[in-house]
Order: structure tokens, then C-alpha cells, then sequence
């Protein structure tokens, strides 16, 4: 009689153990799953901030003092000698790679009329600090414009543990302005 | 007597104990001293890539193999990088599967993305599986004017200009695309040795401090020496409290 209860108990007691650690493991690395991820193609996120309408394509070839400028935002060198863009009416959409810690994220930035309108990762590779990625955060760059100083004139609150992510899509939301910028700078016939 | 005795001993096998492990104690403390200000000395930056140490952790350098289209050599450096010749021009995810050129654009397909760049070696623009690259791409290939990319179903007409994609009517084993990497000359090798695998010097310190360097062994001496400094601190406490009963007698 004893033993079978001691035995119950401890069967019981060994099941919630198990089950406990079970929960633990799957809640810790649950964050770290799903940081990593390719969350929309280019061409999805193009259609997407035109729809219904269809987007011209443009490039914007860099000339000496575009990739200076574009350098000093980033806070190093800009690999490429030009970048493509797709514009509508005074919006344009941008989608650019910046390095968080390690990986590159990959960014997309639509550009009214001179303001940010949204920003949106489109895939994150690194295994943590994809917090970014949220919509309550990314909320915070609507209607950011540029600074003299080629800064966001707002100010964004940053994520615990996702510092450097954070900067990179800081980084990529001025770049995104300033191309914007110099883009509707041209004259109509060269975009 | 007695007691004098055993704190005489004391104050030998204190003295023995320090001197076995003097050299030891010393490096774990500039190495703990330098794991412990490791981001500040960057240590994690410097990659160490000597041929033993690299044998020692199991690794083996890469045979670096590429493409040569003309005179220049277009290769992935077992680092993530694309090369031609000696400048690194791109990152290119290994490994790199095929290389085509036009009139004045170089093409080199990676296992991600395709690279275009200008024939002096400068990245204009890469094409990226995200910005629409069939995923399944294995070649690219210039011919008539034309470029075209080969997937494993369908051979698709390419745009440099556009970046557009079409399905062309032609047939992929009529298209000659080169696919079949060589061995980079030796020269270009040499220049590499810093690239390819490598270890950086805070894993170095840190399985020198730990003793995982020298396997299960350094790790079971590591404990000895950790053993005995705590024998040489309570020996050393023991000495300095008959150190203090003697001037008060």
C-alpha cells in the first residue's frame, strides 16, 4: 500500500519535473527561434506599399558626395556603386542591408513626401535582438524627417538586448531620407 | 617543540607549494586579467590562422578554388568574401557557383545572391534571393548579348540594367556557363594566409586559462592548481597567525 503510493507520488512528481523543464527549455529558446527569418520578399514589400498602383523603378548611381554622405551615416564604408529604389507620386520605398551585430538585417524604408511612413524588417539572420521587428516598435518612425545633421529629428527608444539592431535600423531609416533626398533633387528625366 | 615543529613545516610546504606553482599563478592572472577586459583589448577581433594551432583545434584550411575568366581569378575565400585577384569585392556566401562576363560587367553567382561588378572589380549591385533570384540558381552564362540565368528547371533571360527575369527559349547545355571551380594559382594562396578558418586569441586565452587546451588533462591540472592555491592560502594564513602568536610571546 505504501509503496504504491510512494510510487505514484514519485512517478507524479518526476512527470512534473520533467514537464517543468520541458516548458523552461521550449520558453528560452522559443525567442531565439523565432528572432531569425526572411519575413517578406523585396518584390512582396514593393507591391505591398504601392498597391494598387505600379511603381516606376529607379536607381540612384552615387557619385563622390552621396557615398561620402551615405558613408558618414552608416558609420562606414557603402559597398555598391548604386542602389535601387521603386517611387510613386512623391513615395519611394527603399530596401537596404545594414549590419546589426554580426548579420546583415534587411530593411525596407517608404519615404512620403520627404517623412518616413514605415519601416519594416524585411529578414533578420541574427539569432537574437529580432525584437525590432515589431510593429509597436517600428510605429515609432512614422513621420520622422531628416536633421541638418542627417539624424532622425525623432527620437526613438531603443530595446534592451537589441542595442545594435536598433542603431542599424536607425542607421538605415536616415540613409533611406537622405537617398530620398537626393533623389527628388534630380531632375525628372534621371530618375 | 611540537608545535614548533609542524609550524616550521607549515611555513615549507608553504614555501614548496609557491614555488611549484609561481610561473602558473602568474599567467592565470594576466590571462584572467585579459578575458576579463577582453572587449575593451578586442580580443575577440584578433583571428589567429597559424597552420598548428589550426591543426591543433581540428581544423583544416580550405583548398581555395575559383574561376578564371580572362586574366583574373574570381573566388570565395573560405571567409565569406568574394576576391578577384588579390582585393576582396563582395560578400558571397559559399559556395560560389558559377562567373560570366559581358561587354563591361562581371557576373559571379554565390550561393545567395548575384554580384555585379564593374571590370576594374568595383561592386555596382548585388541581386539577391530576397530582391526575386530563383532560389534553386545554380549558373549564370553570357551569350549573343544576352545573359541568362540557369535554375535546376528553367533557364531565365537576365536584365543587368532591370534586374528583370524572363523565361528564354534555349536549351542550358547550350549555353557553355562555367561551373567547375580550380585551385587558385599558388600566389593568390599565399597572399591568403589570413583568411579561412580561425581562432581568435580570446579562445586561445580562455582554453589556456581553463586548461581545455591541453584536453582533459590541462583541464585536471588546472583543478590541481586551483586545489593548491587554496592550500597555499589557508598555509599562508596559518603562517601569518604563529607569525603573530611568536611577537606577542
Amino acid at each position: 500500500m505504501f509503496n504504491r503510493l510512494y510510487n505514484s507520488l514519485f512517478n507524479n512528481l518526476i512527470s512534473k519535473v520533467v514537464f517543468t523543464g520541458l516548458l523552461t527549455i521550449t520558453l528560452l529558446a522559443s525567442p531565439q527561434l523565432s528572432a531569425k527569418g526572411v519575413y517578406q520578399s523585396g518584390p512582396d514589400f514593393i507591391a505591398e506599399v504601392f498597391a494598387p498602383h505600379q511603381p516606376e523603378a529607379g536607381v540612384l548611381w552615387f557619385n563622390d558626395n552621396i557615398r561620402q554622405q551615405a558613408e558618414k551615416i552608416l558609420g562606414h564604408r557603402v559597398l555598391g556603386l548604386r542602389v535601387r529604389y521603386h517611387h510613386s507620386a512623391g513615395k519611394s520605398a527603399w530596401i537596404l542591408n545594414e549590419i546589426g551585430k554580426e548579420m546583415p538585417i534587411t530593411i525596407g524604408v517608404v519615404i512620403d513626401q520627404g517623412k518616413i511612413s514605415s519601416v519594416k524588417i524585411l529578414a533578420y539572420r541574427e539569432s537574437r535582438g529580432g525584437e525590432v521587428r515589431y510593429p509597436a516598435y517600428m510605429a515609432q518612425y512614422q513621420g520622422a524627417t531628416l536633421t541638418d545633421r542627417y539624424k532622425l529629428d525623432k527620437s526613438i527608444d531603443g530595446i534592451t538586448g537589441a542595442t545594435l539592431s536598433v542603431w542599424a535600423v536607425n542607421k538605415v531609416a536616415a540613409l533611406a531620407l537622405y537617398y530620398h533626398s537626393q533623389v527628388m533633387s534630380q531632375p525628372e528625366s534621371t530618375k | 617543540m611540537k608545535s614548533s615543529n609542524s609550524v616550521k613545516r607549515n611555513i615549507i610546504w608553504h614555501r614548496r607549494l609557491g614555488l611549484s606553482i609561481f610561473l602558473l599563478l602568474i599567467f592565470l592572472a594576466i590571462s584572467g586579467f585579459a578575458l576579463n577586459h577582453s572587449p575593451a583589448l578586442k580580443l575577440n577581433k584578433i583571428s589567429l590562422s597559424n597552420s598548428w594551432l589550426l591543426s591543433w583545434y581540428g581544423l583544416e584550411k580550405p583548398l581555395i578554388q575559383g574561376f578564371k575568366l580572362d586574366d583574373k581569378w574570381l573566388y570565395e575565400n573560405g571567409n565569406n568574401l568574394l576576391y578577384i585577384d588579390r582585393q576582396a569585392v563582395a560578400p558571397c556566401s559559399p559556395p560560389l557557383l558559377s562567373v560570366a562576363k559581358s561587354p563591361n560587367i562581371l557576373f559571379a553567382l554565390c550561393a545567395d545572391s548575384l554580384h555585379l561588378l564593374t571590370e576594374n572589380g568595383q561592386l555596382l549591385e548585388s541581386f539577391s534571393q530576397l530582391d526575386g533570384l530563383p532560389v534553386n540558381t545554380r549558373a549564370i552564362s553570357a551569350a549573343d548579348n544576352s545573359l541568362y540565368l540557369i535554375t535546376d528547371s528553367a533557364v531565365l533571360e537576365f536584365n543587368p540594367d532591370s534586374l528583370a527575369l524572363q523565361p528564354a527559349e534555349i536549351n542550358s547545355a547550350s549555353l557553355n556557363a562555367l561551373t567547375a571551380q580550380l585551385p587558385v594559382p599558388e600566389s593568390l594562396e599565399q597572399q591568403l594566409e589570413n583568411t579561412g578558418p580561425s581562432i581568435s586569441l580570446e579562445t586561445v586565452i580562455l582554453d589556456l586559462h581553463s586548461g581545455r587546451f591541453f584536453g582533459q588533462f590541462g583541464v585536471l591540472v588546472m583543478d590541481i592548481v586551483g586545489l593548491l592555491i587554496c592550500i597555499l592560502s589557508i598555509t599562508g594564513l596559518f603562517a601569518w597567525i604563529n607569525r603573530l602568536r611568536q611577537i606577542k610571546q
